[in-house]
Parts: structure tokens; sequence; C-alpha cells
């Protein structure tokens, strides 16, 4: 049980800092941006993301042992996948409908947001190339949740400097915050010693 | 209607001013992290083109009664769906490429071209111009792949579509931080362009 508990731990740790879903695969990096602008989306999209990124690994981890094994099983990967995740948010806005319907109607604008995106997507493609065992599945799903929030929240900080005055008008705004997360990316890439092929 | 107002209708948006990687950044891990050489781009482009462009227009019958919620779970099923006979194809034309830049071209069933443009702009628009719309729009997103690419692949690799030009100068070019920092160059320089674009056009209209 230890074992299990500690390899879920160090894939999570892996997919929070050494490959992190945006700074090392960019996956969801245009979701990163939109949250990052209001405090309240980057939690609100980092708790979304991690329960969906977790749910649906331990959902996949059933299917992928299933199909991938079979020839041409890859190609049915993403079907199987957006059924995944379509299940899991229908679930999700009904929960929230029956049971807290003010939260419903602050977040049904851009749940979809927050659920179809590279990020959540892009955890199960991985799982399915990497992860090893229930346990890897879960680790690295949680890990990319937490990933993302660790992401945001360094977007988040540098976003009023980033929109300042003081940047040149033609960088101001999405260009400069591209050129930051890269900088950050270079930082994560020395840091770890390690790089994705790509 | 006259030939001129016909032509006026053609909105270029997407080339430029409204382009999804460089001015709105609605896609752009393919750019940033996979679109290493030309022909990756080019692999790229194309399976964004197949799975985008034919999600839109099938999905366009799909009825607006439909609420939103459900509408976008069919988009992307139509979307994985168009995936099967798009990967196939490149497999049979691009095999080592495309095994390359997978998780990428699989990533492009939830491009938020199909997601959010379809919704903002594509259904609003009478058929014809949105089909000839959403291919500025990819068009745009070509732009941006085969530039990143250009550019990456001569710094990294010192090749063109993978002919020896020189040696290679910056191999690190194709790293997914490169990718970030051009892409967020490009997009400034994108911005430049058309906000002269729009005053050349101001000062034409005094």
């Amino acid at each position: 049980m230890s074992n299990v508990f500690a390899r879920i731990v160090s894939l999570a740790m892996i997919s929070v800092f050494t490959q992190n879903a945006i700074f090392d695969r960019a996956f969801g990096a245009n979701v990163a941006i939109y949250a990052s602008r209001k405090d309240a989306h980057v939690v609100g999209f980092s708790i979304a993301i991690t329960i969906m990124t977790t749910l649906a690994s331990i959902i996949s981890y059933q299917f992928d042992g299933l199909l991938l094994p079979l020839p041409y099983g890859d190609l049915l990967m993403p079907l199987v996948y957006v059924g995944i995740i379509s299940l899991l948010y229908v679930i999700g806005l009904l929960i929230l409908w029956k049971g807290f319907p003010k939260t419903f109607y602050k977040v049904k604008k851009y749940a979809h947001l927050a659920i179809f995106n590279c990020a959540v997507f892009g955890a199960l493609f991985l799982n399915s190339t990497f992860g090893k065992g229930f346990a890897g599945y879960v680790g690295y799903g949680f890990g990319t949740g937490i990933g993302f929030f660790f992401a945001c929240f360094l977007l988040n900080i540098a976003n009023d400097r980033l929109s300042s005055e003081k940047i040149p008008k033609i960088f101001r705004g999405y260009p400069i915050m591209m050129i930051y997360i890269g900088i950050l990316s270079l930082a994560f890439n020395v840091l770890v010693g390690y790089t994705a092929d790509f | 209607m006259t030939a001129e107002n016909k032509k006026s209708h053609i909105n270029a948006d997407g080339l430029f001013r409204q382009n999804i990687v460089l001015m709105s950044g609605l896609v752009t891990a393919p750019i940033i992290v996979a679109a290493t050489t030309l022909q990756r781009a080019l692999v790229l482009t194309l399976s964004f083109f197949a799975i985008s462009y034919f999600s839109i227009l099938i999905c366009r019958f799909i009825p607006r009664k439909i609420v939103y919620t459900v509408r976008i779970l069919l988009y992307t099923i139509v979307a994985a769906a168009l995936f099967i006979p798009t990967v196939i194809g490149l497999r049979y034309l691009f095999p080592d490429t495309t095994k390359e830049v997978m998780l990428y071209i699989e990533l492009t069933v939830v491009n938020s071209l199909i997601l959010a443009k379809t919704e903002s702009r594509f259904y609003l628009e009478p058929y014809g111009r949105m089909a000839v719309d959403v291919l500025i729009y990819i068009a745009g997103y070509a732009m941006a792949a085969f530039a990143a690419g250009f550019v990456r692949e001569i710094l990294s690799y010192g090749t063109v579509f993978g002919f020896h030009v020189c040696e290679p100068i910056v191999p690190s070019a194709k790293s997914p931080f490169f990718g970030f920092i051009l892409v967020g160059i490009f997009a400034a320089l994108c911005r430049a362009a058309a906000g002269r674009r729009v005053s050349s056009r101001k000062e034409r209209g005094k």
C-alpha cells in the first residue's frame, strides 16, 4: 500500500515539476493565460482540471488496457477519451445544477473551457504512452491538475506587470506573456536538466 | 449584388488580425512544441485542416435548439471520428513525422477553432461565407506553423525541408521554451503589422 502511495506521489511530482503540462508540453497554455487574469478563475479552473484529469485517468486506465493492444486501437482513443470526459462533464454539471445552483450559473459559461482543453486530454494521452499501472495513471492525472495550478499561479502573479504601460504596446498582453512562459519553461528545463523530445 | 460588395464580404481577419495562433492564442501547443521543422509544420497543418475544417462544416447541421453543453460534446465527437481517416491518410503519406507529432494531432480534436470560434463567429455566418472564413483561419494557422517550422529548422538543424543549408546555429531552438519565445515575438510582429494595416486604411479613408 505504501508503495502504491509513494508511486502516486512521485509521479504527481514529476508531472508538476519535470513534465509540467504548460511549461514542458504547452498543454492548455491558452486556457492558463485566460484563467490567470482573475484570481477566482485560477482556483476554479485548477480545481475543475484536477478533478477531471484524476477521474478521467482512473477510468481511461481500464479502456487503455482493453483497446491499446488491439491493431489500430490507438485510433479509437480520442473517441474513447471524448466519451469519458463528456460523461464526467455532464455528471459534474448535473451535480452542480442540483446541489449548488448558484455556482452552476456562475461556471456554466466557461465550464467547457476548463474541461475540453489540451491539459485534460493531453494528460490522458500521455498516460496511455508513459503511464505504468493504476498508481501511475492516478499520480500523473492528479499531478497534471496541480501542475496547471502551479503554472497558472506563476502567470497570475506576473499578469499586472506584463500588462503595464512599461511594456511596449505591441508586446503588451499576449506576446509578452508567451515570452514570460518561455523564460519560465527555460528555467524549468535548467532546473530539472531534462527536456522532452518535442 | 455588385462584384465590389461581394468582395467586401470575404473577410481576411483570420489571417492576421484574428490569427488563432499569433493574435488570439487559441491554438498554440502544436506550434510551440511540435512545429520544429517544415515537414512537421506541414503534417500539423494537414491534420488541423482535415479535422477542424470538416468538423466545422458537418457540425453546422447540428440544430441550435440543442443546448450548448450537448452541442459542444457533439462537436468533439465529430472531430474525434474525423481523426481516424485523417491519421490513416497521414500515416500513409508521412509515416515517421506523423508518429513524431501524433500527440499534437490527437489534441487537435479539442482545439478552440471547433469549440469556441464556431459559436462566436462561424455559425453566425451564411454557410458559403463560413466555409471560406474557416479556410482563411486555417491559412492563418498554416502561416504561423510554417514560419515557426522554418525558423526552428534552420536554427536547430541547419536544414530547410530536410535539405542541408548551413551548420546548426542554435540547437536548442527545437525546445519548447524557444517555441514560446518565438511565438511571442511573432505575435508582437503580427500585431504591429495588423496595426499598420488599420492605420493606413484609416489614412486612405481620410
